[in-house]
């Protein structure tokens, strides 16, 4: 889900860093609400979000795929700390790694760091409260819906470069949509509903009191 | 530290030491999908793609490219590759996220 520099356009790219200047404004201020006993769970669910993204799973059709963590820290923490861990990894991986981009920076963290957890974050709330789903169960279809939005908003991304600006990414919405989609459908959606399932049955066996704290005082973001 | 942060930062631990798992079970797979290099994706289409090629160039210093030690092409190299890239992204993401939660909260939310 890492666009790299090049697919995406010079139109696209000052898009979304026009729109990501409110929403990093915003998220950075979130993190002065951040408790002292917040501050080294957060940098360790960064970490774990850059080691996740390591791990590629085989998508069938010959491409590969990773998960991004990004609904476990909304869920446990708040979905602009998400933004704020995303916002960090995704530097690292672009300037140390050359994985993703400079110019398509801004698109990547709105995508895994702005899209992601904040789907992914209302529906586990939508499921948990309003239906009154299982906090674990609702996690994990919170984290395959946001993980499968996310990627297929890269799709989007990726598929109207043909109609702005030949060059660039030159597939169009009807290629790159389904394969971004089906990708995270099948591979990666599944990983994250698992993998987040189990982090936060772990984080309510044992601090119980993080959830619920947040269902007593009805804590808004 | 409480007991969930600690449980979370051996689980952190473990998955430098498996990383390498991640590119050995995708060994012959062609990388993510629209992730790939300009060259190979112009012999895809048959055609050029000058946007492309001039914003493909904008940043090549990355040290760790592709979670490698360049020119570490084997199975092995390449773990040990990818174990020193998780080692190093891990550290950096420390360092700066603790530089980013000081500056923005002037230091006052201190651990």
């Amino acid at each position: 889900m890492h666009i790299p520099d090049g697919y995406l356009g010079p139109y696209t790219c000052a898009f979304f860093y026009l729109i990501m200047i409110p929403i990093w404004y915003r998220a950075f201020r979130w993190l002065k609400n951040l408790r002292p006993n917040q501050v080294p769970l957060l940098g360790v669910l960064t970490a774990f979000s850059f080691l996740v993204m390591m791990y590629n799973m085989p998508v069938p059709g010959g491409t590969t795929a990773h998960i991004v963590g990004g609904t476990i820290i909304a869920i446990l923490v708040s979905p602009w700390a998400a933004t704020v861990s995303l916002t960090v990894v995704l530097l690292i991986q672009a300037l140390f790694f050359g994985d993703g981009g400079i110019t398509t920076y801004a698109a990547n963290v709105f995508n895994m760091g702005v899209v992601l957890p904040f789907v992914g974050y209302y529906t586990y709330r939508f499921f948990t409260q309003k239906i009154r789903v299982n906090e674990i169960v609702s996690s994990g279809i919170g984290a395959y819906i946001g993980i499968v939005t996310a990627a297929t908003m890269a799709g989007i991304e990726l598929g109207i470069q043909p109609y702005i600006q030949p060059g660039y990414c030159p597939y169009t919405l009807s290629v790159s949509v389904p394969a971004m989609a089906i990708a995270h459908l099948i591979t990666a959606g599944p990983a994250a509903a698992v993998v987040t399932g189990a982090v936060i049955w772990y984080v309510k066996k044992s601090r119980p009191d993080l959830f619920a704290m947040r269902t007593i005082t009805k804590v808004r973001w | 530290m409480d007991r969930v942060t600690k449980t979370l930062l051996a689980i952190v631990g473990v998955m430098i030491i498996l990383s390498p798992i991640g590119i050995l079970l995708v060994w012959n797979y062609n990388g993510a999908w629209g992730e790939w290099d300009v060259k190979t994706i112009e012999g895809m289409v048959g055609h050029r793609l000058p946007g492309m090629e001039k914003l493909s160039e904008v940043w090549n210093h990355a040290v760790l490219p592709d979670y490698n030690v360049p020119g570490w092409e084997d199975k092995l190299h390449a773990s040990i590759g990818y174990i020193i890239s998780a080692v190093v992204g891990t550290a950096l993401v420390f360092v700066i996220y603790y530089a980013l939660v000081k500056f923005t909260t002037g230091g006052g939310a201190s651990t």
